[in-house]
């Protein structure tokens, strides 16, 4: 290698890449060496100035994840689960109990067909039984025996 | 056996599966990577927090599915990435960014460096490069930013950042290669 490292090898060495030829170079340049002894500098107090600020600024760990166990996260979520089904098989029979049941009118029905076959069996209207028993309608009554009723 | 599992690379990753049982001390020693990696890529203190807690949060609620294949700092890391990513990709909260970008400002940090052994002027020529890795810092793309700071805050290797932000290791590299272009271009040293 004649004259001193690239700008580009220089960048490369302090990256991490160093091939032997620029690592040769290095112990025998003293200029390439302190243009890296440079560099390494203003890294070395970038990184002390960062660490200290770092840790002036920075806070107390919160342990929030303290606050959540694995353990109670698991029974929350199986809880979460078993009532979500508990809802569900109960919505069912909410809605079958919620239902209008039939109402059982069987006898009132008989009442009620009883009355009207009263009702059809009747000679006369209901209005008008008392007068039968004002009048005969049998056939010996006079307007059926072509007497003629009384005179007031 | 392997040579991986002779030199105790193996048993470090097991050795982690079983730190995760004590998940306070887990917390306890990660938190002040992750709040500082959060703090310098969305550099507002209140949502550097809220990431902060998220992510431990999610590590606690994947801590079963953690396989051990690799160390838990790149697996927190990992998470970390993914929840700084998906903040600066919320354009709800990209208002609140721009809000308070200058409301954090690293210069009390380069002031907290005062080293009673150097000049004033050398003190002021540091907080100088300071701010001004500071200020390149924010401005590289998301990617280069995130592998900048793994690499040179948390001190990460290259395969680590490479698990953290779910990249093969070259590509880490030229993410690297530009973020150092970059710093060396504002410091005066690339040419």
């Amino acid at each position: 290698m004649s004259g001193h490292l690239s700008s580009r090898e220089i960048s490369e060495w302090a990256s991490g890449t160093r091939p032997p030829e620029a690592e040769n170079h290095l112990h025998k340049c003293g200029e390439c060496r302190e243009e890296l002894i440079r560099l390494h500098g203003a890294l070395s107090d970038f990184r002390d100035s960062l660490r200290n600020w770092s840790a002036a600024e920075s806070p107390a760990p919160r342990p929030i994840w303290r606050t959540e166990s694995p353990h109670r996260t698991h029974r929350l979520r199986w809880a979460l689960v078993a009532m979500a089904m508990l809802v569900l098989l109960a919505i069912p029979v909410y809605r079958a109990r919620e239902r209008p049941r039939p109402v059982d009118t069987s006898a009132e029905d008989t009442v009620l067909l009883e009355q009207i076959d009263a009702n059809v069996s009747r000679t006369v209207p209901a209005t008008m039984e008392p007068l039968t028993g004002l009048v005969s309608w049998s056939s010996t009554s006079p307007a059926a025996s072509g007497k003629s009723l009384p005179k007031r | 056996m392997g040579p991986l599992a002779a030199s105790g690379f193996l048993t470090a990753f097991a050795s982690d599966a079983v730190e995760l049982d004590d998940f306070d001390a887990v917390v306890r020693l990660h938190w002040p990577a992750v709040f500082r990696f959060a703090l310098a890529s969305v550099r507002d203190r209140d949502a550097a927090e809220t990431l902060t807690q998220d992510c431990f949060l999610h590590a606690w609620r994947g801590r079963g599915k953690f396989r051990a294949e690799s160390t838990v700092k790149t697996w927190i890391m990992r998470i970390a990435v993914n929840l700084v990513r998906d903040h600066a990709r919320n354009r709800r909260l990209q208002f609140w960014k721009r809000a308070t970008a200058g409301a954090l400002d690293i210069q009390t940090a380069g002031e907290r460096l005062a080293d009673e052994r150097i000049s004033s002027e050398a003190r002021i020529i540091r907080e100088e490069r300071i701010r001004a890795v500071w200020n390149v810092s924010g401005s590289l793309p998301e990617k280069q930013r995130t592998a900048f700071l793994l690499r040179f805050v948390e001190d990460m290797e290259l395969l680590e950042i490479a698990a953290a932000m779910g990249l093969r290791e070259g590509t880490v590299k030229v993410h690297l290669f530009r973020a150092v272009q970059a710093v060396r271009e504002r410091l005066g040293g690339a040419q």
